[in-house]
Protein backbone atom coordinates (compact mmCIF):
# COMPACT_ATOMS: atom_id res chain seq x y z
CA UNK A 1 0.00 0.00 0.00
CA UNK A 2 1.12 3.52 -0.72
CA UNK A 3 1.84 5.50 2.43
CA UNK A 4 2.59 8.93 0.97
CA UNK A 5 -1.02 9.66 -0.04
CA UNK A 6 -2.11 8.55 3.41
CA UNK A 7 0.42 10.88 4.96
CA UNK A 8 -0.74 13.69 2.66
CA UNK A 9 -4.25 13.56 4.09
CA UNK A 10 -2.94 13.45 7.69
CA UNK A 11 -0.56 16.34 7.10
CA UNK A 12 -3.28 18.49 5.58
CA UNK A 13 -5.59 17.81 8.55
CA UNK A 14 -2.88 18.81 11.03
CA UNK A 15 -2.02 21.91 9.02
CA UNK A 16 -5.65 22.95 8.98
CA UNK A 17 -6.02 22.34 12.71
CA UNK A 18 -3.01 24.53 13.49
CA UNK A 19 -4.23 27.22 11.05
CA UNK A 20 -7.71 27.35 12.53
CA UNK A 21 -6.64 28.46 15.98
CA UNK A 22 -10.15 29.46 17.02
CA UNK A 23 -11.29 25.89 16.39
CA UNK A 24 -8.48 24.65 18.61
CA UNK A 25 -9.18 27.21 21.34
CA UNK A 26 -12.89 26.35 21.24
CA UNK A 27 -12.00 22.69 21.56
CA UNK A 28 -10.17 23.50 24.80
CA UNK A 29 -12.63 26.04 26.20
CA UNK A 30 -15.74 23.88 25.65
CA UNK A 31 -14.75 21.00 27.98
CA UNK A 32 -13.25 23.38 30.54
CA UNK A 33 -16.54 25.28 30.77
CA UNK A 34 -18.39 22.02 31.29
CA UNK A 35 -15.95 20.84 33.88
CA UNK A 36 -15.45 24.05 35.84
CA UNK A 37 -18.85 25.72 35.52
CA UNK A 38 -21.35 22.88 35.18
CA UNK A 39 -19.24 20.43 37.13
CA UNK A 40 -18.73 23.01 39.85
CA UNK A 41 -22.44 23.87 39.99
CA UNK A 42 -23.70 20.30 40.14
CA UNK A 43 -20.94 19.33 42.52
CA UNK A 44 -22.33 21.78 45.05
CA UNK A 45 -25.96 20.84 44.41
CA UNK A 46 -25.62 17.07 44.28
CA UNK A 47 -24.33 14.35 46.46
CA UNK A 48 -21.50 12.30 44.99
CA UNK A 49 -22.09 10.01 42.01
CA UNK A 50 -21.28 6.52 43.18
CA UNK A 51 -18.74 7.61 45.70
CA UNK A 52 -16.93 10.02 43.40
CA UNK A 53 -17.35 13.79 43.60
CA UNK A 54 -19.29 15.00 40.56
CA UNK A 55 -16.53 17.28 39.35
CA UNK A 56 -14.19 14.28 39.29
CA UNK A 57 -16.84 12.10 37.70
CA UNK A 58 -17.04 14.62 34.87
CA UNK A 59 -13.31 14.42 33.91
CA UNK A 60 -13.65 11.30 31.70
CA UNK A 61 -16.86 12.82 30.32
CA UNK A 62 -15.19 16.00 29.09
CA UNK A 63 -12.22 14.05 27.71
CA UNK A 64 -14.72 12.01 25.72
CA UNK A 65 -16.44 15.23 24.66
CA UNK A 66 -13.18 16.59 23.26
CA UNK A 67 -12.55 13.38 21.33
CA UNK A 68 -16.14 13.39 20.05
CA UNK A 69 -16.22 17.04 18.90
CA UNK A 70 -12.67 16.95 17.55
CA UNK A 71 -13.21 13.80 15.51
CA UNK A 72 -16.70 14.70 14.33
CA UNK A 73 -15.76 18.20 13.16
CA UNK A 74 -12.70 16.85 11.34
CA UNK A 75 -14.57 13.95 9.75
CA UNK A 76 -17.38 16.23 8.67
CA UNK A 77 -14.89 18.31 6.68
CA UNK A 78 -15.27 15.44 4.21
CA UNK A 79 -18.64 16.96 3.38
CA UNK A 80 -16.91 20.28 2.83
CA UNK A 81 -14.26 18.53 0.75
CA UNK A 82 -17.01 17.09 -1.43
CA UNK A 83 -18.15 20.60 -2.27
CA UNK A 84 -14.69 22.07 -2.73
CA UNK A 85 -11.80 21.14 -4.95
CA UNK A 86 -10.10 18.91 -2.43
CA UNK A 87 -12.14 15.82 -3.17
CA UNK A 88 -11.38 16.35 -6.86
CA UNK A 89 -7.69 16.12 -6.05
CA UNK A 90 -8.26 12.96 -4.08
CA UNK A 91 -10.46 11.10 -6.57
CA UNK A 92 -8.00 11.58 -9.43
CA UNK A 93 -5.11 10.26 -7.35
CA UNK A 94 -4.00 6.76 -8.29
CA UNK A 95 -5.42 5.07 -5.18
CA UNK A 96 -8.33 2.80 -4.49
CA UNK A 97 -11.10 5.16 -3.34
CA UNK A 98 -11.63 3.26 -0.06
CA UNK A 99 -8.08 4.33 0.83
CA UNK A 100 -9.27 7.95 0.91
CA UNK A 101 -12.01 7.10 3.40
CA UNK A 102 -9.52 5.32 5.66
CA UNK A 103 -7.09 8.24 5.45
CA UNK A 104 -9.83 10.76 6.27
CA UNK A 105 -11.02 8.65 9.20
CA UNK A 106 -7.55 8.21 10.65
CA UNK A 107 -6.76 11.90 10.23
CA UNK A 108 -10.00 12.84 12.01
CA UNK A 109 -9.04 10.48 14.85
CA UNK A 110 -5.57 12.03 14.95
CA UNK A 111 -7.05 15.52 15.22
CA UNK A 112 -9.18 14.29 18.14
CA UNK A 113 -6.19 12.64 19.80
CA UNK A 114 -4.09 15.80 19.58
CA UNK A 115 -6.90 17.87 21.09
CA UNK A 116 -7.52 15.32 23.85
CA UNK A 117 -3.83 15.23 24.73
CA UNK A 118 -3.78 19.03 24.91
CA UNK A 119 -6.75 18.89 27.27
CA UNK A 120 -5.02 16.25 29.40
CA UNK A 121 -2.06 18.62 29.74
CA UNK A 122 -4.36 21.50 30.72
CA UNK A 123 -6.18 19.33 33.27
CA UNK A 124 -2.86 18.18 34.70
CA UNK A 125 -1.86 21.82 35.17
CA UNK A 126 -5.21 22.42 36.88
CA UNK A 127 -4.56 19.42 39.13
CA UNK A 128 -7.65 17.58 37.97
CA UNK A 129 -6.24 14.07 37.77
CA UNK A 130 -6.32 11.77 40.75
CA UNK A 131 -3.23 9.89 41.84
CA UNK A 132 -4.75 6.61 40.67
CA UNK A 133 -4.92 7.59 36.98
CA UNK A 134 -3.66 4.77 34.74
CA UNK A 135 -1.82 6.72 32.09
CA UNK A 136 -1.15 3.98 29.55
CA UNK A 137 -4.75 2.93 29.71
CA UNK A 138 -5.78 6.57 29.29
CA UNK A 139 -3.71 6.78 26.08
CA UNK A 140 -5.40 3.67 24.72
CA UNK A 141 -8.82 4.96 25.77
CA UNK A 142 -8.28 8.32 24.04
CA UNK A 143 -7.02 6.63 20.86
CA UNK A 144 -9.84 4.09 20.59
CA UNK A 145 -12.56 6.61 21.53
CA UNK A 146 -11.20 9.07 18.96
CA UNK A 147 -11.21 6.41 16.25
CA UNK A 148 -14.78 5.35 17.04
CA UNK A 149 -15.90 9.00 17.05
CA UNK A 150 -14.16 9.50 13.69
CA UNK A 151 -16.17 6.50 12.53
CA UNK A 152 -19.42 8.17 13.60
CA UNK A 153 -18.26 11.27 11.72
CA UNK A 154 -17.36 9.41 8.51
CA UNK A 155 -20.70 7.59 8.58
CA UNK A 156 -22.51 10.91 8.96
CA UNK A 157 -20.41 12.49 6.21
CA UNK A 158 -21.03 9.62 3.83
CA UNK A 159 -24.78 9.97 4.24
CA UNK A 160 -25.04 13.76 4.00
CA UNK A 161 -24.88 15.35 0.60
CA UNK A 162 -24.34 19.01 1.31
CA UNK A 163 -22.98 21.41 3.85
CA UNK A 164 -26.49 22.65 4.56
CA UNK A 165 -26.84 19.60 6.72
CA UNK A 166 -24.03 20.74 8.91
CA UNK A 167 -25.99 22.56 11.61
CA UNK A 168 -28.56 19.79 11.58
CA UNK A 169 -25.75 17.29 12.00
CA UNK A 170 -24.49 19.15 15.05
CA UNK A 171 -27.91 19.09 16.64
CA UNK A 172 -29.06 15.66 15.57
CA UNK A 173 -25.83 13.68 15.75
CA UNK A 174 -23.19 15.20 18.00
CA UNK A 175 -25.43 16.36 20.84
CA UNK A 176 -27.54 13.17 21.08
CA UNK A 177 -24.39 11.06 20.94
CA UNK A 178 -22.97 13.12 23.78
CA UNK A 179 -26.10 13.29 25.94
CA UNK A 180 -27.17 9.65 25.45
CA UNK A 181 -23.97 8.35 26.99
CA UNK A 182 -22.37 8.05 30.37
CA UNK A 183 -20.54 11.37 30.01
CA UNK A 184 -22.74 13.34 32.39
CA UNK A 185 -24.32 10.56 34.49
CA UNK A 186 -23.80 6.87 35.13
CA UNK A 187 -25.57 4.74 32.51
CA UNK A 188 -26.83 2.18 35.02
CA UNK A 189 -28.98 4.73 36.85
CA UNK A 190 -30.60 6.14 33.67
CA UNK A 191 -34.36 5.60 33.12
CA UNK A 192 -35.05 2.46 31.04
CA UNK A 193 -35.59 4.09 27.63
CA UNK A 194 -32.60 6.43 27.88
CA UNK A 195 -30.54 3.52 29.08
CA UNK A 196 -31.41 1.47 25.98
CA UNK A 197 -30.34 4.35 23.73
CA UNK A 198 -27.09 4.75 25.66
CA UNK A 199 -26.38 1.03 25.35
CA UNK A 200 -26.47 1.10 21.53
CA UNK A 201 -24.39 4.29 21.41
CA UNK A 202 -20.78 3.27 20.68
CA UNK A 203 -19.53 6.50 22.25
CA UNK A 204 -20.91 5.30 25.62
CA UNK A 205 -18.24 2.59 25.63
CA UNK A 206 -15.53 5.14 24.87
CA UNK A 207 -16.51 7.21 27.92
CA UNK A 208 -16.61 4.02 29.97
CA UNK A 209 -13.10 3.15 28.80
CA UNK A 210 -11.96 6.64 29.86
CA UNK A 211 -13.55 6.09 33.28
CA UNK A 212 -11.61 2.86 33.68
CA UNK A 213 -8.42 4.85 33.09
CA UNK A 214 -9.18 8.03 35.04
CA UNK A 215 -11.29 6.68 37.91
CA UNK A 216 -9.95 3.16 38.33
CA UNK A 217 -11.52 0.96 40.93
CA UNK A 218 -14.49 3.27 41.44
CA UNK A 219 -18.07 2.18 40.92
CA UNK A 220 -18.55 4.72 38.12
CA UNK A 221 -17.78 2.33 35.25
CA UNK A 222 -20.73 0.58 33.65
CA UNK A 223 -19.08 -2.18 31.60
CA UNK A 224 -15.98 -4.31 31.65
CA UNK A 225 -12.83 -3.06 29.95
CA UNK A 226 -13.00 -5.97 27.50
CA UNK A 227 -16.49 -5.07 26.36
CA UNK A 228 -15.49 -1.41 25.86
CA UNK A 229 -12.53 -2.35 23.68
CA UNK A 230 -14.54 -4.89 21.69
CA UNK A 231 -17.39 -2.48 20.99
CA UNK A 232 -15.09 0.42 20.03
CA UNK A 233 -12.94 -1.73 17.74
CA UNK A 234 -15.92 -3.50 16.19
CA UNK A 235 -17.77 -0.26 15.58
CA UNK A 236 -14.72 1.46 14.05
CA UNK A 237 -14.24 -1.36 11.55
CA UNK A 238 -17.95 -1.46 10.71
CA UNK A 239 -18.11 2.34 10.25
CA UNK A 240 -15.07 2.25 7.97
CA UNK A 241 -16.59 -0.54 5.89
CA UNK A 242 -19.97 1.19 5.51
CA UNK A 243 -18.44 4.60 4.76
CA UNK A 244 -16.09 3.09 2.14
CA UNK A 245 -18.97 1.22 0.57
CA UNK A 246 -21.12 4.36 0.48
CA UNK A 247 -18.25 6.32 -0.95
CA UNK A 248 -17.40 3.92 -3.76
CA UNK A 249 -20.93 2.88 -4.58
CA UNK A 250 -21.72 4.09 -8.03
CA UNK A 251 -25.10 5.69 -7.35
CA UNK A 252 -23.79 7.65 -4.40
CA UNK A 253 -20.53 8.47 -6.06
CA UNK A 254 -21.47 9.49 -9.57
CA UNK A 255 -23.66 12.47 -8.74
CA UNK A 256 -20.76 13.63 -6.62
CA UNK A 257 -18.33 13.26 -9.52
CA UNK A 258 -20.69 15.19 -11.73
CA UNK A 259 -20.97 18.03 -9.23
CA UNK A 260 -17.25 17.99 -8.51
CA UNK A 261 -16.31 18.12 -12.13
CA UNK A 262 -18.66 21.02 -12.70
CA UNK A 263 -21.13 19.18 -14.89
CA UNK A 264 -24.60 20.42 -14.18
CA UNK A 265 -27.46 19.32 -16.34
CA UNK B 1 5.04 3.62 -33.22
CA UNK B 2 3.65 2.68 -29.83
CA UNK B 3 0.12 1.50 -29.18
CA UNK B 4 -2.63 4.12 -29.03
CA UNK B 5 -2.54 6.55 -26.08
CA UNK B 6 -6.32 6.44 -25.86
CA UNK B 7 -8.46 3.78 -27.42
CA UNK B 8 -12.19 3.47 -26.85
CA UNK B 9 -14.62 1.04 -28.41
CA UNK B 10 -18.37 1.51 -28.18
CA UNK B 11 -18.32 3.54 -24.96
CA UNK B 12 -21.85 4.01 -23.61
CA UNK B 13 -23.01 5.78 -20.47
CA UNK B 14 -26.68 5.65 -19.67
CA UNK B 15 -28.40 7.53 -16.85
CA UNK B 16 -31.76 5.83 -16.56
CA UNK B 17 -33.36 6.04 -19.98
CA UNK B 18 -31.14 8.74 -21.40
CA UNK B 19 -27.78 7.95 -22.94
CA UNK B 20 -25.26 10.68 -22.10
CA UNK B 21 -22.70 8.90 -24.28
CA UNK B 22 -24.04 6.59 -26.93
CA UNK B 23 -21.28 4.52 -28.50
CA UNK B 24 -18.05 6.51 -28.78
CA UNK B 25 -14.99 5.08 -30.55
CA UNK B 26 -11.65 6.81 -30.26
CA UNK B 27 -8.14 6.03 -31.40
CA UNK B 28 -5.68 8.70 -30.33
CA UNK B 29 -1.96 8.30 -31.00
CA UNK B 30 0.78 9.10 -28.46
CA UNK B 31 1.68 12.77 -28.57
CA UNK B 32 -1.46 13.70 -30.47
CA UNK B 33 -3.35 16.88 -29.57
CA UNK B 34 -6.98 15.88 -29.89
CA UNK B 35 -10.06 18.08 -29.51
CA UNK B 36 -13.47 16.79 -28.51
CA UNK B 37 -15.96 19.46 -29.45
CA UNK B 38 -19.70 19.76 -29.11
CA UNK B 39 -22.55 21.71 -27.55
CA UNK B 40 -23.42 21.61 -23.83
CA UNK B 41 -24.80 18.28 -22.73
CA UNK B 42 -23.47 16.48 -25.80
CA UNK B 43 -21.45 14.03 -23.70
CA UNK B 44 -17.94 15.53 -23.82
CA UNK B 45 -17.41 15.65 -20.08
CA UNK B 46 -19.00 12.26 -19.49
CA UNK B 47 -16.64 10.78 -22.08
CA UNK B 48 -13.63 12.34 -20.35
CA UNK B 49 -14.80 11.09 -16.96
CA UNK B 50 -15.11 7.56 -18.26
CA UNK B 51 -11.65 7.71 -19.83
CA UNK B 52 -10.23 9.16 -16.62
CA UNK B 53 -11.75 6.16 -14.71
CA UNK B 54 -13.95 8.40 -12.58
CA UNK B 55 -17.21 6.85 -13.74
CA UNK B 56 -17.86 3.40 -15.08
CA UNK B 57 -19.20 2.98 -18.60
CA UNK B 58 -22.53 1.20 -19.01
CA UNK B 59 -21.10 -0.61 -22.01
CA UNK B 60 -17.97 -0.63 -24.14
CA UNK B 61 -14.32 -0.62 -23.21
CA UNK B 62 -11.36 1.71 -23.27
CA UNK B 63 -7.63 1.70 -22.63
CA UNK B 64 -5.71 4.77 -21.60
CA UNK B 65 -1.92 4.61 -21.85
CA UNK B 66 -2.38 0.88 -22.36
CA UNK B 67 -4.38 0.32 -19.14
CA UNK B 68 -7.96 -0.84 -19.09
CA UNK B 69 -10.10 1.83 -17.44
CA UNK B 70 -12.16 -0.77 -15.59
CA UNK B 71 -9.77 -3.50 -14.47
CA UNK B 72 -6.67 -1.32 -14.15
CA UNK B 73 -8.21 1.97 -13.06
CA UNK B 74 -5.58 2.75 -10.44
CA UNK B 75 -2.69 2.16 -12.89
CA UNK B 76 -4.54 4.17 -15.52
CA UNK B 77 -4.91 7.06 -13.07
CA UNK B 78 -1.14 6.95 -12.53
CA UNK B 79 -0.60 7.59 -16.22
CA UNK B 80 -3.14 10.38 -16.69
CA UNK B 81 -3.56 13.94 -15.57
CA UNK B 82 -6.90 15.68 -15.53
CA UNK B 83 -7.88 19.32 -15.25
CA UNK B 84 -11.56 19.71 -14.46
CA UNK B 85 -13.85 22.53 -15.49
CA UNK B 86 -13.87 23.58 -11.85
CA UNK B 87 -10.78 24.07 -9.77
CA UNK B 88 -9.34 21.07 -7.92
CA UNK B 89 -7.41 22.96 -5.27
CA UNK B 90 -7.63 23.54 -1.54
CA UNK B 91 -8.31 27.24 -1.18
CA UNK B 92 -7.22 27.28 2.45
CA UNK B 93 -3.69 26.14 1.61
CA UNK B 94 -0.91 28.04 -0.16
CA UNK B 95 0.25 27.36 -3.72
CA UNK B 96 3.19 25.18 -2.67
CA UNK B 97 1.16 23.42 0.03
CA UNK B 98 -1.41 22.52 -2.58
CA UNK B 99 1.24 21.09 -4.87
CA UNK B 100 2.80 19.18 -1.99
CA UNK B 101 -0.61 17.72 -1.08
CA UNK B 102 -1.36 16.82 -4.70
CA UNK B 103 2.13 15.39 -5.21
CA UNK B 104 2.00 13.21 -2.10
CA UNK B 105 -1.43 11.95 -3.18
CA UNK B 106 0.29 10.99 -6.43
CA UNK B 107 2.88 9.12 -4.36
CA UNK B 108 5.77 11.37 -5.42
CA UNK B 109 8.75 11.80 -3.06
CA UNK B 110 8.80 15.28 -1.41
CA UNK B 111 12.09 16.13 -3.11
CA UNK B 112 10.66 15.42 -6.57
CA UNK B 113 7.54 17.45 -5.73
CA UNK B 114 9.66 20.44 -4.72
CA UNK B 115 11.80 20.24 -7.87
CA UNK B 116 8.95 19.84 -10.31
CA UNK B 117 6.82 22.47 -8.56
CA UNK B 118 9.70 24.90 -8.94
CA UNK B 119 10.12 24.15 -12.65
CA UNK B 120 6.42 24.25 -13.43
CA UNK B 121 5.66 27.37 -11.40
CA UNK B 122 8.51 29.06 -13.28
CA UNK B 123 7.10 27.89 -16.60
CA UNK B 124 3.64 29.14 -15.65
CA UNK B 125 4.82 32.45 -14.19
CA UNK B 126 3.65 31.64 -10.66
CA UNK B 127 7.04 31.56 -8.95
CA UNK B 128 6.42 34.70 -6.84
CA UNK B 129 3.10 33.37 -5.58
CA UNK B 130 4.52 30.18 -4.08
CA UNK B 131 3.63 31.19 -0.55
CA UNK B 132 0.30 32.85 -1.36
CA UNK B 133 -2.94 31.17 -0.24
CA UNK B 134 -4.89 29.92 -3.25
CA UNK B 135 -7.88 32.03 -2.16
CA UNK B 136 -5.87 35.18 -2.97
CA UNK B 137 -5.01 34.14 -6.56
CA UNK B 138 -6.84 35.51 -9.59
CA UNK B 139 -8.97 33.18 -11.70
CA UNK B 140 -6.29 32.92 -14.36
CA UNK B 141 -3.53 32.11 -11.88
CA UNK B 142 -5.72 29.54 -10.16
CA UNK B 143 -6.38 27.86 -13.48
CA UNK B 144 -2.67 27.84 -14.27
CA UNK B 145 -2.01 26.25 -10.87
CA UNK B 146 -4.70 23.69 -11.62
CA UNK B 147 -2.82 22.67 -14.73
CA UNK B 148 0.47 22.50 -12.81
CA UNK B 149 -1.33 20.23 -10.35
CA UNK B 150 -2.58 18.07 -13.20
CA UNK B 151 0.86 17.49 -14.73
CA UNK B 152 3.00 17.22 -11.59
CA UNK B 153 3.47 13.47 -12.11
CA UNK B 154 4.33 13.92 -15.81
CA UNK B 155 1.31 12.04 -17.07
CA UNK B 156 1.48 10.45 -20.49
CA UNK B 157 -2.09 11.53 -21.21
CA UNK B 158 -3.58 14.85 -20.14
CA UNK B 159 -7.32 15.55 -20.13
CA UNK B 160 -8.24 19.22 -20.31
CA UNK B 161 -11.96 19.73 -19.77
CA UNK B 162 -12.66 23.29 -20.92
CA UNK B 163 -9.41 24.63 -19.47
CA UNK B 164 -10.18 28.27 -20.25
CA UNK B 165 -13.88 28.40 -19.37
CA UNK B 166 -14.83 31.56 -17.50
CA UNK B 167 -11.53 33.33 -18.18
CA UNK B 168 -11.10 36.64 -19.99
CA UNK B 169 -9.21 36.83 -23.26
CA UNK B 170 -5.73 37.80 -21.93
CA UNK B 171 -5.91 34.98 -19.40
CA UNK B 172 -7.11 32.50 -22.02
CA UNK B 173 -4.11 33.44 -24.16
CA UNK B 174 -1.78 33.01 -21.19
CA UNK B 175 -3.19 29.56 -20.39
CA UNK B 176 -2.71 28.53 -24.00
CA UNK B 177 0.86 29.74 -24.01
CA UNK B 178 1.44 27.50 -20.96
CA UNK B 179 -0.27 24.51 -22.51
CA UNK B 180 1.76 24.89 -25.69
CA UNK B 181 5.01 25.23 -23.77
CA UNK B 182 4.07 22.13 -21.82
CA UNK B 183 3.38 20.16 -24.97
CA UNK B 184 6.74 21.20 -26.43
CA UNK B 185 8.51 20.18 -23.20
CA UNK B 186 6.82 16.85 -22.61
CA UNK B 187 5.25 15.53 -25.83
CA UNK B 188 2.28 14.28 -23.82
CA UNK B 189 -0.98 13.26 -25.43
CA UNK B 190 -3.66 15.88 -24.80
CA UNK B 191 -7.41 15.41 -25.04
CA UNK B 192 -9.13 18.78 -24.96
CA UNK B 193 -12.75 19.83 -24.77
CA UNK B 194 -13.57 23.46 -25.37
CA UNK B 195 -16.29 25.86 -26.35
CA UNK B 196 -13.84 28.33 -27.82
CA UNK B 197 -13.41 26.88 -31.27
CA UNK B 198 -10.43 29.03 -32.22
CA UNK B 199 -8.57 27.17 -29.44
CA UNK B 200 -9.19 23.89 -31.24
CA UNK B 201 -7.62 25.19 -34.46
CA UNK B 202 -4.20 24.05 -33.29
CA UNK B 203 -5.44 20.49 -32.59
CA UNK B 204 -3.99 17.73 -34.74
CA UNK B 205 -7.43 16.24 -34.97
CA UNK B 206 -10.90 17.07 -33.67
CA UNK B 207 -14.13 15.13 -33.28
CA UNK B 208 -17.52 16.71 -32.97
CA UNK B 209 -19.88 15.01 -30.56
CA UNK B 210 -23.63 15.42 -30.63
CA UNK B 211 -26.16 13.64 -28.41
CA UNK B 212 -23.47 11.25 -27.22
CA UNK B 213 -22.25 10.22 -30.67
CA UNK B 214 -19.21 11.31 -32.64
CA UNK B 215 -20.61 12.85 -35.80
CA UNK B 216 -17.60 14.29 -37.62
CA UNK B 217 -13.88 13.71 -37.20
CA UNK B 218 -10.80 14.97 -38.97
CA UNK B 219 -8.19 17.68 -39.02
CA UNK B 220 -9.68 21.12 -38.34
CA UNK B 221 -8.71 22.17 -41.87
CA UNK B 222 -10.40 19.18 -43.53
CA UNK B 223 -13.61 19.70 -41.55
CA UNK B 224 -13.74 23.36 -42.50
CA UNK B 225 -13.14 22.41 -46.13
CA UNK B 226 -15.95 19.86 -45.98
CA UNK B 227 -18.32 22.64 -45.03
CA UNK B 228 -17.74 24.51 -48.28
CA UNK B 229 -15.75 27.31 -49.83
CA UNK B 230 -17.94 30.13 -48.58
CA UNK B 231 -20.58 30.90 -45.99
CA UNK B 232 -23.38 33.28 -46.93
CA UNK B 233 -24.78 35.06 -43.91
CA UNK B 234 -28.14 36.72 -44.53
CA UNK B 235 -30.00 38.96 -42.14
CA UNK B 236 -33.60 40.00 -42.71
CA UNK B 237 -36.70 41.22 -40.89
CA UNK B 238 -38.67 38.64 -42.83
CA UNK B 239 -36.17 35.78 -42.64
CA UNK B 240 -38.87 33.11 -43.06
CA UNK B 241 -39.70 34.26 -46.56
CA UNK B 242 -36.08 34.89 -47.56
CA UNK B 243 -35.10 31.38 -46.48
CA UNK B 244 -38.05 29.84 -48.31
CA UNK B 245 -36.95 31.63 -51.47
CA UNK B 246 -33.22 31.01 -51.11
CA UNK B 247 -33.16 27.38 -50.00
CA UNK B 248 -34.05 25.98 -53.45
CA UNK B 249 -31.04 27.85 -54.84
CA UNK B 250 -28.49 27.56 -52.00
CA UNK B 251 -29.49 24.39 -50.19
CA UNK B 252 -30.23 23.84 -46.48
CA UNK B 253 -29.70 26.77 -44.14
CA UNK B 254 -28.88 27.23 -40.49
CA UNK B 255 -31.18 29.69 -38.73
CA UNK B 256 -30.40 31.83 -35.73
CA UNK B 257 -33.01 34.49 -34.95
CA UNK B 258 -33.19 36.92 -37.84
CA UNK B 259 -30.09 35.56 -39.56
CA UNK B 260 -29.64 32.51 -41.74
CA UNK B 261 -26.46 30.87 -43.01
CA UNK B 262 -26.02 29.04 -46.29
CA UNK B 263 -23.05 27.16 -47.69
CA UNK B 264 -21.53 27.76 -51.09
CA UNK B 265 -19.08 25.17 -52.34
CA UNK B 266 -17.70 27.00 -55.39
CA UNK B 267 -14.89 29.53 -55.58
CA UNK B 268 -16.90 31.51 -58.11
CA UNK B 269 -19.30 33.80 -56.26
CA UNK B 270 -20.72 35.66 -59.27
CA UNK B 271 -24.03 33.88 -58.82
CA UNK B 272 -24.13 34.91 -55.15
CA UNK B 273 -23.65 38.53 -56.14
CA UNK B 274 -26.54 38.21 -58.58
CA UNK B 275 -28.76 36.65 -55.88
CA UNK B 276 -27.81 39.45 -53.49
CA UNK B 277 -29.11 42.11 -55.86
CA UNK B 278 -32.31 40.09 -56.47
CA UNK B 279 -33.03 40.04 -52.75
CA UNK B 280 -31.67 43.51 -52.00
CA UNK B 281 -35.05 44.90 -50.94
CA UNK B 282 -35.81 42.05 -48.48
CA UNK B 283 -32.40 41.65 -46.92
CA UNK B 284 -30.84 43.82 -44.19
CA UNK B 285 -27.32 42.49 -44.61
CA UNK B 286 -25.71 39.98 -46.94
CA UNK B 287 -22.23 38.72 -46.11
CA UNK B 288 -20.05 36.23 -47.96
CA UNK B 289 -17.06 34.92 -45.99
CA UNK B 290 -14.74 31.94 -45.53
CA UNK B 291 -15.99 29.24 -43.14
CA UNK B 292 -14.13 28.44 -39.92
CA UNK B 293 -14.33 25.84 -37.17
CA UNK B 294 -17.10 27.81 -35.49
CA UNK B 295 -19.28 27.23 -38.54
CA UNK B 296 -18.54 23.52 -38.39
CA UNK B 297 -19.56 23.56 -34.74
CA UNK B 298 -22.81 25.41 -35.46
CA UNK B 299 -23.62 23.12 -38.35
CA UNK B 300 -22.95 20.00 -36.31
CA UNK B 301 -24.80 21.37 -33.28
CA UNK B 302 -27.71 22.17 -35.56
CA UNK B 303 -27.87 18.50 -36.49
CA UNK B 304 -26.96 19.09 -40.14
CA UNK B 305 -24.70 16.82 -42.15
CA UNK B 306 -21.44 18.43 -43.18
CA UNK B 307 -21.55 17.03 -46.71
CA UNK B 308 -24.33 18.76 -48.67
Amino acid sequence: MKLRPFYAVLEREMLRMIRQRTRLVAAMVRPLIWLLVIGGGFNAAMSSARGVAYRDFLVPGVLGMTALFGAMLAALTTVYDKESGVMRMMIVAPLPHAWIVLAKMVSAALAAIVQSVLLVVLLLLLGRFGTGTRWLLLGAAIASTSLACAGIGMLTASFSRTLDNFAATMNFVIFPVFFFSGSLYPVQTLPAVLKQVALVNPYTYGVDFLKHAVLPGSATTDFSLGLDVAVLAGFSILALAIASWRFSRETAYEPMIRVLAGKRN
Amino acid sequence: MNAAAIRAAGLVKRYGETAAVDGVDLDIAPGEFFGLLGPNGSGKTTTIHMLATLIRPTAGSAQVAGFDIGRESVRAREAIGIVFQESALDRSLTVSENLRFAGLLLDLPPKTIAERSGELLELFGLQEHRKAPVSTLSGGMRRALDIVRGVLHRPRVLFLDEPTIGLDLPNRRRIWRFINRLRVHTSMTVLLTTHYLEEADSCDRVSFIRKGRLVESGTPRALVEHLGKHIVEVESEDIERVVTNLEPKLGASLRDGVTAMFRWDREDIAELTRLQSDFASDVGSWKVRRPNLNDVFLWVAGGKALKP
